[in-house]
């Protein structure tokens, strides 16, 4: 499995955060991973890192609802970032509302990276399945 | 002859004031003629030129009357000095006298009064002046005294001179009318010849004129004149010349107009002729008899009729004629009236007599005497007329009456035949019998007024007026009254007839109308339980004409339209009622309808008056057809449905704060999940991290992070009570409260964390200010709203909150007013009050205050209003209902 360069995990509860590392390190799929607590801290780094012809993480986890900026409004301002690889950006949420399912449908269409959408909690076989390079 | 008069004038004067024998001797020098004559005509003074005009100079003029010296004076002449005595200021004239060698001689003269120093007229003073001269030039013309004094003026007769030495024609007054001249004409030679008709006449008189001057011959014709307004005239023109010593000096002629005997035998040749063409002509028969019954004349007609020649009839007897039928009796009778008609009487009677192929042909025969100017009868003129036209014509005048009687008595209208001034009725026919129930015996004592009840004789007056203006009366409505005493109406109308003996008849019709007026009863009811039915049903009706003007409206339109009395709605169109638009699309709407003929039915349409009220409307329009297939107007019918609308509205505003609170509550829902989720979702991992988990450190700090969730979820569970706790306790009772109490003692509550963050309240609300809440959620509201405005400051600057309050009709309003961060709320205005929702890096938002406090002030019936500038506050409207 060829490690991955870059994750961001973007979540307000440490709890989760915790617990996506701690998966991510016995998968030892990168050495490289940055968790942020809403999507703003997030979008600003990775504008910072476009700037810096940084590479931006190629797996990004992310929580819906956080406060100042959530996901959704992550995900709008993500998408019109300059990255022309695929971004593989993992919604990860405990909610069950249809409206959150639906908004990732819709912006699945509007970009070409992929997104997928996981429940919250996640096992560890799942987080194998989805953290590799788009 | 201007000078003349002025130099009597002077003389005048001068002659008033001296009479003494020198101015006798003055007098005579006078180079005028002049003589002094007192009141008894006896000549005082002379002028010697005087006396030698008048060729007195052998005599002894002075002391002489004139009278003495003028064998006699003329009237006129006599009449012209005693007028001049009494005063006449200026008298002239012309008068002629023969002198000693018995010529004639002419002056002029002209009298003045003579007065002496007192102003007494004492005499006249003549001057005269011999025109004999100017006149003739010493000729003496036949009958000139006639011609000037115009003499001749009986006969009518006109006369004319012609002065050759003066080439100077004159014509009298008469010859002048002759012509058709004004007075004042001036005829010359040349102009009178060409007053004669060209041709014959004129050519006839030039001759005669040349002849008269070269040969001396006079003249005498019958000529005709062109006068001068163009009138042809017939005038017998003579003339002679006048010769003196061979010489000739003129000529002297007469007109007489002798256009009217002309006529006047034109007119009697005329009437000869045209008694005979009629007389030949006539389709009467005619004849002549003498007194013995001897056909002297016979016209044409009648020898046309019988095929007989005048030779046939003439100088035979009347009665011998071939058309009489052969009876011997007829002969009797026919010479008996010849004899009665001889002695004067005027015999007339219907015959037969036979025409040339003996038909009997009836004639009206008429034998008139004739007189002669002694009153005595010297023929008798028989005339004959065929009545064959007339006989048939009576023949077919007894049939149109007997089909008239038939009318008459069958017509289902009764007649009535009444004396107009008496009233008396004459006749009637049976309808009128049958109608009345009066029989013919009833007739004699009928008047026309008992047939008409006494309620209504005030209209006869009228009635009789209009018979009297016109006669003729009617048609109008009227009432009879029967011969029981019931009445009916009837249709009456008439007109006057006169019968021979002058009387004035007047023909009544009268048309039983009982039926009719039932049916116009009938007609009434039905149209009243027409108009009673649109008026009570609960739609608007209206029926409007070509160009949308109601021409009908029903009670529920009209009080919609503002009105009480139709007449101020009928005529008015939509644009009286109605704001612009409204009416406009109103007027569309009519003429779509009329135009296609489709109607419209039940559309909805608002209404806008011009008092600016709304009434939605379900109208229908619908075409009136006339007979030739076109709109004649419209019926429309509105069903004010404004309540129904407003029904309706007030349904889906329902509906839609249902579906919000729906959508809340869903939304709710999912909130609570997510949390209980992610905090379960947590216990689940970190309890399986745990199992695998061997290294005790990292135990115990996985350990460590279960409590937090547990925590956690134990925070989440109060605020979720909390929230639930509000939703279920919306009847808690409500109560007023001093809103700057509960100010207080929230500052007081939260002193030190103002003083901390240095934080400054101005209040600007008074202190009488109540409001009507829960008291605990009052409470929790203001803490809620002080500490957010505190935690979300700017950190450049202190905060200041300021609060205020204002009030409308529904709602008292508290203004929360922060110099703080502010929200952008064009991103997150959906969100401000939503659960879990935080905006700021603010590691103590937990989101769940302002959607508490929301849910309190909605419970409370109020409602939250924000407005924010990112950079320089945020103001909160919190909404206390008063009402409920």
């Amino acid at each position: 499995m060829t490690k991955l360069k870059s994750i961001a995990i973007i979540d307000d509860d440490p709890i989760t955060v915790f617990g996506i590392k701690r998966m991510l390190s016995t998968l030892n799929v990168s050495e490289n991973i940055n968790s942020y607590v809403n999507g703003k801290e997030a979008i600003d780094d990775f504008k910072r890192f476009i700037k810096n012809k940084e590479e931006v993480p190629e797996v990004i986890f992310l929580d819906i609802n956080m406060p100042v900026m959530d996901g959704w409004q992550f995900l709008e301002e993500f998408i019109t970032l300059h990255i022309a690889h695929k971004i593989r950006i993992n919604i990860l949420t405990s909610s069950i509302d249809p409206v959150d399912r639906e908004n990732w449908k819709r912006y699945m269409t509007l970009t070409h990276h992929i997104i997928d959408y996981k429940n919250k909690p996640i096992q560890k076989k799942e987080i194998e399945e989805i953290t590799k390079a788009a | 002859m201007e000078n003349h008069i002025t130099l009597v004038g002077n003389y005048g004067i001068m002659l008033r004031e001296t009479l003494t024998p020198y101015n006798d001797y003055l007098i005579k020098q006078l180079p005028v003629s002049t003589v002094f004559v007192d009141k008894k005509y006896k000549i005082v003074h002379a002028s010697d030129k005087w006396i030698a005009d008048f060729d007195f100079t052998k005599r002894a003029v002075l002391g002489k009357s004139l009278f003495e010296l003028f064998n006699d004076i003329s009237k006129s002449w006599k009449k012209d000095l005693h007028s001049t005595f009494k005063g006449k200021a200026r008298l002239t004239g012309i008068e002629n006298f023969y002198d000693t060698q018995k010529n004639e001689k002419w002056f002029e003269w002209i009298n003045v009064p003579w007065y002496d120093e007192k102003e007494n007229i004492i005499g006249v003073i003549i001057q005269t002046k011999d025109i004999s001269k100017t006149i003739f030039d010493d000729i003496k013309l036949e009958k000139l005294e006639t011609l000037l004094r115009d003499k001749s003026e009986i006969s009518k007769i006109g006369s004319w001179e012609y002065d050759a030495v003066n080439d100077q024609l004159v014509w009298c007054k008469i010859t002048k009318s002759i012509h058709e001249v004004p007075e004042d004409y001036e005829p010359d030679i040349q102009s009178g010849v060409n007053f004669y008709k060209e041709g014959y006449s004129r050519n006839t008189v030039a001759m005669a004129v040349d002849r008269a001057m070269t040969k001396g011959i006079a003249w005498s014709e019958t000529l005709q004149l062109i006068t001068a307004k163009g009138k042809e005239i017939s005038v017998i023109a003579a003339g002679k010349p006048v010769f003196k010593d061979e010489k000739f000096l003129g000529l002297i002629g007469t007109f007489k107009d002798i256009t009217d005997e002309v006529l006047t035998k034109a007119r009697t040749e005329e009437q000869e002729r045209i008694f005979s063409s009629i007389f030949n002509s006539s389709y009467q028969f005619t004849g002549i008899l003498d007194i013995d019954g001897t056909f002297l004349e016979v016209n044409d007609t009648a020898l046309q009729f019988s095929d007989l020649k005048q030779e046939d009839i003439i100088n035979k007897k009347f009665w011998d004629a071939y058309w009489w039928p052969i009876p011997d009796m007829v002969k009797e009778g026919l010479k008996q009236v010849i004899a009665a008609a001889a002695r004067g009487e005027f015999m007339r009677s219907e015959i037969v007599v036979l025409d040339k192929n003996k038909q009997p042909i009836p004639v009206d025969f008429s034998l008139k005497p004739i007189y002669n100017e002694d009153n005595r009868v010297v023929s008798l003129l028989a005339e004959g007329r065929m009545i064959i036209e007339m006989v048939e014509a009576r023949q077919k005048l007894k049939i149109s009456e007997q089909k008239f009687r038939a009318l008459y008595e069958l017509s289902p209208i009764a007649y009535i035949l009444s004396d107009f001034e008496t009233g008396e009725i004459l006749d009637f026919n049976s309808s009128f019998e049958t109608a009345t129930a009066y029989s013919k015996e009833d007739m004699p004592n009928l008047r026309y007024a008992d047939i008409i009840p006494d309620s209504s004789r005030h209209k006869l007056i009228n009635f009789i007026k209009e018979v009297d203006s016109k006669g003729t009366y009617g048609p109008f409505e009227h009432i009879f009254v029967k011969r029981d005493g019931t009445s009916y109406p009837v249709l009456i109308s008439g007109s006057l007839v006169g019968n021979k003996k002058g009387r004035k008849l007047l023909w009544s019709a009268a048309q039983d109308i009982s039926e009719v007026k039932k049916k116009e009863n009938q007609i009434r009811d039905e149209q009243k339980l027409l108009k009673t039915l649109i008026d009570n049903l609960p739609l608007n009706v209206y029926i409007k004409d070509l160009e949308s003007r109601k021409i009908l409206v029903n009670k529920s339109e009209l009080v919609y339209c503002g009105f009480k009395d139709e007449s101020e709605v009928l005529g008015k169109s939509d644009y009286n009622f109605y704001d612009e638009k409204s009416a406009l699309m109103s007027r569309e709407e009519d003429l779509d309808v009329i135009n296609t003929l489709n109607p419209i039915l039940g559309k909805e349409t608002i209404s806008i008056k011009k008092d600016g009220s709304l009434t939605t409307f379900m109208t229908s329009k619908i075409p009136l057809i006339s007979p030739d297939g076109k709109a004649s107007g419209l019926i429309g019918i509105s069903m004010d449905i404004s309540d129904l609308k407003k029904q309706e509205q007030e349904l889906r505003d329902l509906i839609n704060v249902t579906s919000i609170q729906n959508k809340q509550l869903i939304n709710f829902a999912h909130i609570v999940s997510h949390n209980l989720r992610s905090h379960t979702a947590n216990f689940s991992m970190l309890l399986e991290f745990l199992v695998e988990e061997k290294d005790a450190n990292e135990q115990e700090n996985i350990i460590k992070m279960l409590t937090e969730a547990s925590d956690n979820l134990l925070e989440t569970l109060d605020n979720l009570n909390e929230v639930v706790a509000i939703s279920t306790n919306v009847n808690l009772d409500k109560k007023p409260v001093n809103l700057n109490d509960k100010i207080t003692a929230a500052e007081k509550n939260i002193a030190a964390f103002l003083k901390k963050n240095n934080a400054k309240i101005i209040n600007e609300i008074p202190d009488d200010t109540y409001i009507k809440v829960i008291p605990a959620y009052i409470d929790s509201i203001i803490m809620n709203f002080i500490t957010n405005a505190v935690k979300y400051k700017d950190h450049s600057r202190d905060p200041v909150i300021k609060l205020t309050v204002s009030k409308n009709t529904k709602y008292t309003i508290l203004s929360i007013e922060d110099n703080g961060l502010g929200i952008d709320l064009n991103k997150y205005g959906e969100k401000l009050f939503g659960m879990y929702k935080t905006f700021h890096d603010n590691s103590d938002a937990r989101g769940i205050g302002l959607y508490i406090t929301k849910n309190q002030v909605e419970a409370m019936n109020g409602k939250i209003m924000a407005c924010s500038e990112v950079g320089k506050g945020t103001t909160f409207n919190i909404y206390f209902n008063d009402q409920a």
